[in-house]
C-alpha cells in the first residue's frame, strides 16, 4: 500500500472559466486577503526578529541573539499567534544562547512545559529540572532575569509568572527569587 | 576567523539524506514500514513513518523518536493546537519547526526541509533528515545497518591577541585524547564522533599553522583525528569544556601543554566574557552597577538660605548654568548618572520657586530652580553627590557657571565659598526627613527603633543552603553574622538575629512563604532601621566568584552602595550591587539588603570562606557600610516623619 501522507491544504486557486465575474471576484478576494492580512499583521505581533536576552557571566549585564518569527498563518488568530510566539520566545530563553557562549543558563535538561497568555501577563510553566539549582542568588537572577527580558521583549507582554510543574510556589526550594508574583523587567 | 561553522555545515548534509533514502529507509520508501538505526549501540526501530514526497517523515509520538530525543539530551515542545514544534537540543539550540511551512530555523539560521510539518491524525510529522541535521547526528551505513552517527560537525578558529582558540561542536560529548604529541605537532583524537570535514585547512595564527581533520574507526564506533601543526615550541593548555558539547583548546606562547598523553576535559569556566557568535550584541539592558541621582535634599538654612543636596552613588561630572535673561534660572546637570526613581517637579518656599529633577539624556540627570529673584549660588562637590547653596540674595560678580567631578575624584572650578552650605550629614533639618523629595526618608519609612538592625544568617536548620565539601552555607552565614553582630552591638546598636542557632526561623521543613516570611516579620514586626541578609553565593560550575549585594526596592540602594563599597576590597572580586526580586529584601518594609559574601562553588572563594579571619574581615566591612550608611543617611524619627510627596 502506497504511504498517504495528509498535507495541510492549500487555498483554492482560481479555475479557469469563461466567466469575468469570476476573475472579478478573484480579483476582489485577492484584495480582501491582502488587506485583510495587512490589518492582521498591525493587529498583533507579526513575524520579523525576537530579541532573546541571555545574563553574561558577570551577573548584571546582559545580551542578545536575535530569532526570527514566522508572520501569522491566515487563518491564524491574533491570540493564537501571541500564544506561538510567547511559547517561541520562552523555549528560546530556557535554552539559552548558542553553545559556546558564556551565560548564566537555566539547569540543564529543565524545559518550557507550557504557555499560557492571560492579558499581558505571559505564565511559563517549568519542568522540575528548574529546581536543581546549585543555592545561590546567582543563578537564579540571571535565568529568570534573562526570561523574563526575553519574555516582555514579545509586544504585548510585560509580566512573566512562573509556574514549576504547574504549581505556584514562593521562591524555588531554598531560593531566593520570589515566584508567585508576575515578574517585571523593573524586579530586576 | 572561522571556516568550519555550523552555518556551513549544512552544506554537506543533503549526501547524507540521499544516505538516507539509499540505505536506511530503502525498504520503507514505497511504504510506512518501520525504519530500523542504530544510534549509540541501541537499535532503535521507528515505526510513525511515512513517505513525504520521498523523503521521511517522523511522528513526534514515536517512542523510537523520544528515546532518540532523551538519550541525546533533547527535548520536545508541542501540544495540540498549537504551530510551532520546538525542539532544544543538547547543544543547547532551539530547532524551530512550524507546522505548514518548509522553513525550520537552528537557533539564528533558518534552513529548508525538504516538506513542510504537517498533521496527520493529530500527530505531526517532521522532516526526519532536518531533525537529524539538527542534532548534529548524520546517517551512515554499516552494511546494510543505518548509523545514525555523532558528528564532529564545527570547528571554529578564533584568534585572541597572540594566541589562537579552537573550537569544536559535536553531537555528543566530546572527550578528546592526545594521541601523538611533539614540538611541531599535536593530534586530538575524539572518540565516538565522526566528521564531514576531513581535509587540511590553514590557521596562521597563535602558532598554528594548520589543522589537518581525519577520521577513523568505523561507522558505529567512529573516531576523528584532529592534528594542529604549529611553529616550533607553540604551547596549548588543557581542552576546556565550554559548553555540554563544545570543546575549546587554546595555543599560543606562555602555554605549556599538558604534561602527559591524557587530555583532561576541564569544566566551563568563567573565561572573560566574550561574544561568541556573530548575533551576539550587547543589550541596553540597565546595569545595576551604574551611578545613580539617589536623592535630593532641600534644607533651610538660617538667614533665608537653602542648601539643596543632591545624593549621587558613584562618580559622575557635573556642569551648571545661571542664566542671565530670567536671572533666576539654575540648572546643574549630572553627567553620567541615571535618576532613580520618577522626575520632580514641585513647587519650594521662597527664595526657591520651584524645583524639578529629570531625565534629560540617556546619561545625564538634570535638577533645576527657579528662584523668586536672583540669587548667587555656590556649587560644591562632594564624595557622595553635590550641594548648591542658594544664597537669599545676590552678590555682585557671584559665579554664573561650573563644573566638576563628583565621587572619588572631587574636582571642582568653583571659586571660594561665599556662602557655607550646611553639611549634608549634619543637619539637623535633615533629621526629620521632610526635606527629601526622593531617597531613604522620601519611602514612607520611618524605624520604630532607629538603632536596631536585624541580622538574618539565610537558610538553616533544615535548609542547608549551598554545599561544597564539609562546609555548609548555613554554617558560615551564621558564623559571620554571629560576628558581625558583636562588631555592631560593640559600636552602639541593638542587633536582633532571625536566628542564632542552626535552625529554621519558622519551622523545620516550612514552606518557603513561611521560611522567608518568619525572617522578614523578625523586621518588620521590630520597626527595625535596616535588614541585612548574610548569604554565601553558588553557581553549577566553579567559575564566577566575588560578592554581591543584592537589593530591591528603591529605598535599600543607598545602604547597598554603602556596603558594597566597604566590601570591595574583602579580598575577593568586587561584583557590585544587583537589583533583583529576592523574597526577603521584597517584603521586608525597611532599606534591606541580600549580602552574597562569596561563592563556595570557587576555590578561592571556598578558601576565603573556609577562613574565620576572612569571615571577621567581612563582618567588619558590612559594619562599616552599615554605619557609612547611617551617617550619610541619619535616621529620621518616626513621630517627626512627614511623607514629602
Amino acid at each position: 500500500m502506497e504511504p498517504t501522507v495528509r498535507r495541510r491544504s492549500l487555498p483554492a486557486s482560481p479555475k479557469r472559466g469563461p466567466g469575468r465575474i469570476i476573475a472579478i471576484v478573484v480579483v476582489v478576494a485577492l484584495i480582501a486577503a491582502i488587506a485583510g492580512y495587512e490589518i492582521s499583521s498591525l493587529s498583533h505581533p507579526a513575524g520579523g526578529n525576537l530579541n532573546v536576552y541571555f545574563t553574561k557571566m558577570d551577573g548584571q549585564s546582559m545580551g542578545t541573539f536575535s530569532v526570527s518569527v514566522r508572520p501569522p498563518l491566515a487563518g491564524e488568530s491574533a491570540t493564537e499567534h501571541r500564544h506561538n510566539v510567547a511559547l517561541y520566545a520562552a523555549v528560546q530563553a530556557v535554552a539559552g544562547p548558542p553553545g559556546g557562549t558564556e551565560a548564566i543558563r537555566f539547569p540543564s535538561a529543565t524545559r518550557v512545559q507550557s504557555v499560557t497568555v492571560d492579558g499581558s501577563t505571559a505564565t511559563v510553566d517549568l519542568s522540575r529540572e528548574v529546581t536543581r539549582q546549585a543555592g545561590g542568588s546567582f543563578g537564579e537572577d540571571g535565568e529568570f532575569k534573562a526570561l523574563v527580558y526575553t519574555m516582555t521583549s514579545v509586544p504585548g507582554l510585560d509580566a512573566v509568572k512562573v509556574t514549576i510543574d504547574g504549581a505556584t510556589l514562593p521562591t524555588l526550594p531554598g531560593g531566593h527569587v520570589e515566584l508567585d508574583q508576575p515578574l517585571h523587567r523593573s524586579d530586576f | 576567523m572561522s571556516w568550519i561553522n555550523r552555518s556551513t555545515a549544512p552544506i554537506f548534509k543533503p549526501a547524507f539524506a540521499a544516505l538516507v533514502l539509499a540505505a536506511a529507509v530503502s525498504s520503507a520508501a514505497r511504504a510506512d514500514a518501520p525504519v530500523r538505526a542504530v544510534f549509540q549501540h541501541q537499535t532503535l526501530t521507528f515505526t510513525h513513518v511515512s513517505n513525504a514526497g520521498g523523503a521521511l517523515a517522523i511522528g513526534i509520538d514515536d517512542p523510537a523518536f523520544r528515546a532518540l530525543l532523551r538519550v541525546d539530551g533533547a527535548s520536545l515542545a508541542w501540544k495540540s493546537g498549537e504551530r510551532y514544534v520546538l525542539l532544544t537540543t543538547a547543544a543547547p539550540a532551539v530547532v524551530t519547526f512550524a507546522i505548514g511551512d518548509q522553513r525550520y530555523d537552528v537557533g539564528p539560521i533558518a534552513l529548508q526541509a525538504p516538506f513542510a510539518p504537517y498533521q496527520q491524525n493529530g500527530e505531526v510529522y517532521l522532516p526526519f533528515d532536518s531533525v537529524v541535521s539538527s542534532l548534529d547526528l548524520a546517517w551512515r551505513n554499516d552494511g546494510n545497518v543505518a548509523v545514525l552517527q555523532p558528528q564532529l560537525d564545527a570547528i571554529d578558529v578564533r584568534p585572541v591577541g597572540d594566541r589562537v582558540q579552537i573550537v569544536a561542536h559535536a553531537g555528543a560529548l566530546l572527550r578528546p585524547r592526545i594521541v601523538q604529541s611533539n614540538r611541531q605537532q599535536i593530534t586530538f583524537e575524539f572518540d565516538g564522533v565522526g566528521t564531514t570535514l576531513i581535509g587540511t585547512r590553514n590557521v596562521e595564527a597563535g602558532g598554528v599553522q594548520s589543522l589537518q581533520i581525519a577520521e577513523s574507526g568505523t561507522a558505529r564506533d567512529p573516531k576523528t583525528l584532529v592534528t594542529a601543526t604549529m611553529v616550533d615550541g607553540t604551547g596549548h593548555d588543557t581542552p576546556r569544556s565550554t559548553g555540554t558539547r563544545d570543546i575549546t583548546i587554546a595555543f599560543g606562547p606562555g602555554l605549556s601543554g599538558p604534561p602527559n598523553q591524557t587530555a583532561q576535559v576541564e569544566p566551563a569556566a568563567s573565561a572573560p566574557e566574550q561574544d561568541a557568535t556573530a548575533t551576539t550584541t550587547t543589550a541596553t539592558a540597565p546595569s545595576s552597577g551604574q551611578t545613580m541621582v539617589t536623592g535630593v535634599n532641600v534644607t533651610p538654612q538660617a538667614g533665608g538660605s537653602f542648601t539643596v543636596s543632591v545624593a549621587v552613588s558613584g562618580d559622575a561630572t557635573y556642569q551648571w548654568h545661571r542664566l542671565r535673561e530670567p536671572d533666576n534660572r539654575f540648572w546643574i546637570d549630572i553627567v553620567g548618572a541615571q535618576l532613580q526613581g520618577a522626575p520632580i517637579t514641585q513647587n519650594e518656599p521662597a527664595p526657591l520657586g520651584s524645583l524639578r529633577v529629570r531625565q534629560v539624556t540617556p546619561d545625564t540627570v538634570r535638577i533645576a530652580l527657579s528662584l523668586t529673584g536672583p540669587k548667587s549660588l555656590l556649587v560644591s562637590p562632594t564624595q557622595t553627590g553635590v550641594t548648591i547653596g542658594v544664597d537669599s540674595s545676590d552678590v555682585a560678580d557671584a559665579p554664573r557657571a561650573g563644573d566638576g567631578n563628583i565621587g572619588s575624584t572631587i574636582s571642582s572650578t568653583e571659586a571660594a565659598p561665599q556662602i557655607t552650605p550646611a553639611p549634608q550629614d549634619q543637619t539637623a533639618a535633615n533629621d526629620d526627613g521632610s526635606g527629601w523629595k526622593f531617597g531613604p526618608s522620601h519611602t514612607g519609612y520611618a524605624a520604630l527603633n532607629p538603632r536596631l538592625i536585624v541580622l538574618d544568617p539565610g537558610h538553616g536548620g533544615s535548609d542547608r543552603g549551598a554545599m561544597r565539601g564539609s562546609l555548609e552555607e548555613a554554617v558560615v552565614n551564621l558564623d559571620i553574622s554571629r560576628r558581625l553582630r558583636d562588631i555592631l552591638v560593640a559600636r552602639g546598636w541593638q542587633v536582633r538575629m532571625t536566628r542564632d542557632r542552626d535552625v529554621d526561623v519558622y519551622q523545620p521543613n516550612d514552606s518557603a512563604h513561611d521560611e522567608l516570611q518568619a525572617r522578614d516579620d523578625v523586621a518588620n514586626k521590630a520597626g527595625a532601621r535596616m535588614f541585612v541578609s548574610i548569604h554565601s553565593n553558588s553557581f553549577i560550575n566553579s567559575g564566577p566568584y566575588g560578592t554581591t549585594v543584592y537589593y530591591s526596592k528603591t529605598m535599600d540602594v543607598p545602604l547597598a552602595i554603602a556596603i558594597e563599597r566597604q566590601l570591595a576590597s574583602d579580598g575577593t572580586k568586587d561584583d557590585g550591587i544587583v537589583k533583583s526580586h529576592l523574597y526577603v529584601t521584597v517584603h521586608s518594609v525597611m532599606p534591606a539588603v541580600l549580602v552574597e559574601t562569596a561563592f563556595l562553588s570557587n576555590p578561592s572563594d571556598y578558601a576565603l570562606l573556609s577562613s574565620p579571619a576572612w569571615r571577621q574581615k567581612v563582618a567588619e566591612s558590612i559594619a562599616d557600610g552599615i554605619d557609612r550608611y547611617s551617617q550619610q543617611y541619619p535616621a529620621p524619627s518616626h513621630a517627626a516623619m512627614t511623607p514629602s510627596q
